[in-house]
């Protein structure tokens, strides 16, 4: 049986369909007490990763273990790991709670339990009417309940963002964190950085079917430097003063600002002062983390757009 | 083997939250009934045409008896044989609407394996074909009852007998259908697939046999000669048990009126679709276990 640590581990995972290479050689860990994100572009092998560590695609080479164990060897799969993926789907005419009510069966717990998942999504009122007739995010709610439905320890979930408006979206962000709180694993997939970032503590980021970062997100932060926009009134006496204290990375931005990396804003103003430009805004810039994203995954598709910033003609 | 039970509750919650399989089970009864009524009200009319005078002088001249032949169980056996399709297309619904609905990934996800999840929905299939063929058998002696008078009536035995073989045949042929739905795993197109070789193909095939001159033996192995061999040769053996007097050529051509053209032994007919059923099943089991759900 399995070891109840709740700890997802992946190792030289490879998945090739056909000629494809889905997914290659990845290797990550996630633990328990934290919402880990899983994040890639469209195409970088994500859902193929969640589908073999559910046992639902087999890898080509490789293993996927929840508890130390493979998925099939869970004994009872559904009380340790619930899922919402984006290929699972409902009966049109079968109500939500028979829909619940045949899982709770089917994984062994009391049939109150379909009841008190419907309650805890918000669908209480709902219970009765066909999957049919729901809207987008209200079966993305029933999906985050059927995975709930065995009371699981680890949660995973592929792009659960999908069709959730954004009360839904603040309701699951505030619900998987509660859930990893108590000590529990989650898994969250996603191509946008940005709809997780509120949500996870760790990333794990995929591009072309690889690992390209695996670690806290407060680490990723750290590695963006952080720049300074400032708009002196005169933009080459700046840039001149700053580059005879040593500052070189200087960047001019398309509405006219400098961008000032490595330094803080109390140097560049003083700097400013000293050579007699006037400042009429000065900010840090906040952490770009989907552009440390982007280019962490960028090159996948090779897609190229003009690039103006490089043509202010600054040392950089 | 708890989680067992635990997925054949959840595969009869699955039939009996959905409308499907009373949807089927109304024309099955409907054919059924109607059915029976052709076949009693068939019967009586052949009882009343060969006790005409005429008829008498000639059946006496040829040592035959038709007054004795019952031939309200040959309607009853083809009837049996038409309304299976709809417990064929109940089990060939059971895979291949799951992979259209991808419930099968729900599915997959709560079974301890794929191997259980499959073997939980074949008993629970078996079982629903049961009620469709304790239904259809129900709704024919209906209909011949309401046509016949006791002349034409099968004994209680002959009944219990019939009532065997149409349960069988029905709890095959949705067994059948479950595995050639997880083998071929679309909906419209397997159904279409099924109707169309079990209604048409095969007959065309021992039509063709037939016209050439060819000994039809051949179809008595095939799935739809060897499923209608185990109603259609019950039928003819019950037929013959109580016939009396019955001309040599005239065996064949009952054979082909009740559907056992071709057709072995019930028994042995039985069996030979039995291995059908193992052969469909083994092949949907296989790449059930197998598949990539994505």
């Amino acid at each position: 049986m399995h070891d109840g640590s709740g700890l997802i581990a992946v190792q030289n995972l490879t998945k090739h369909f056909g000629p494809v290479a889905a997914v290659q050689n990845l290797s990550f860990t996630v633990s328990p007490g934290s919402v880990t994100g899983f994040l890639g572009p469209n195409g970088a092998g994500k859902t193929t990763t969640l589908r073999m560590l559910l046992g639902l695609v087999r890898p080509t080479s490789g293993t996927a273990t929840i508890n130390g164990r493979p998925f099939h060897q869970l004994g009872r799969p559904g009380r340790v790991v619930g899922a919402v993926l984006e290929a699972q789907g409902f009966h049109p005419r079968r109500t939500a709670r028979n829909h619940l009510r045949v899982y709770t069966a089917a994984i062994g717990v009391p049939d109150a339990q379909a009841d008190q998942v419907l309650t805890l999504v918000g669908l209480g009122s709902a219970a009765d009417r066909s999957v049919g007739g729901f809207s987008l995010g209200m079966k993305q709610r029933l999906a985050v309940a059927t995975a709930l439905l065995g009371d699981p320890q680890v949660l995973v979930l592929d792009e659960p963002a999908n069709g959730l408006d954004p009360e839904g979206i603040a309701w699951l962000r505030n619900f998987l964190q509660s859930f990893a709180r108590m000590g529990r694993t989650v898994l969250i997939s996603s191509h946008l950085l940005a709809e997780v970032e509120q949500t996870v503590d760790q990333v794990v980021i995929v591009s072309r079917g690889q690992t390209v970062y695996y670690g806290p997100l407060e680490q990723l932060r750290q590695q963006q430097q952080r720049r300074v926009l400032v708009q002196p009134s005169d933009i080459g006496a700046l840039a001149g003063a700053l580059q005879a204290e040593g500052v070189t990375a200087i960047e001019q931005l398309p509405d006219g600002r400098l961008a000032v990396s490595g330094v803080d804003s109390k140097h560049v103003a003083d700097c400013a002062l000293r050579a007699g430009v006037s400042i009429y805004g000065i900010q840090e810039e906040q952490v770009d983390l989907e552009q440390l994203f982007f280019r962490l995954t960028s090159g996948q598709y090779a897609g190229h757009v003009p690039a103006p910033y490089q043509q202010g003609g600054w040392a950089r | 083997m708890g989680s067992m039970n635990d997925l054949v509750q959840a595969e009869l919650r699955k039939i009996t939250t959905t409308g499907l399989w009373w949807g089927l089970l109304i024309p099955t009864v409907l054919v059924a009934l109607g059915g029976g009524l052709l076949s009693g009200g068939f019967g009586q009319l052949m009882i009343e045409f060969t006790t005409s005078a005429e008829a008498e002088q000639l059946s006496d001249v040829l040592g035959v008896t038709p007054d004795q032949w019952k031939f309200s169980l040959l309607g009853i056996g083809r009837t049996i044989n038409i309304v299976t399709l709809f417990p064929l297309v109940f089990g060939a619904m059971a895979v291949a609407n799951e992979i259209g609905t991808r419930t099968i990934t729900t599915t997959f996800l709560t079974a301890q394996n794929r191997a259980q999840a499959m073997l939980a929905k074949l008993l629970v299939y078996a079982l629903w074909g049961a009620i469709y063929g304790i239904a259809t058998i129900a709704a024919v002696a209906l209909g011949v009852v309401l046509t016949s008078g006791s002349s034409q009536m099968p004994g209680i035995g002959d009944w219990a007998m019939l009532a065997l073989a149409c349960v069988l045949a029905s709890i095959l042929m949705t067994m059948f259908g479950v595995g050639l739905g997880a083998l071929l795993p679309n909906a419209a197109g397997v159904v279409v697939l099924l109707i169309m070789y079990f209604l048409v193909i095969e007959n065309a095939v021992q039509f063709g046999l037939r016209l050439s001159g060819t000994p039809e033996t051949v179809v008595g192995f095939l799935p739809n000669g060897s499923v209608n061999g185990l109603t259609g040769s019950v039928v003819v053996d019950l037929f013959m048990a109580k016939a009396g007097v019955v001309p040599e050529e005239g065996i064949d051509f009952l054979r082909i009126i009740a559907g056992a053209g071709g057709a072995q032994a019930w028994w042995l007919s039985g069996l030979i679709f039995f291995a059908w059923v193992a052969a469909s099943f083994g092949g949907g089991w296989a790449r059930m276990t197998q598949k990539d759900i994505t």
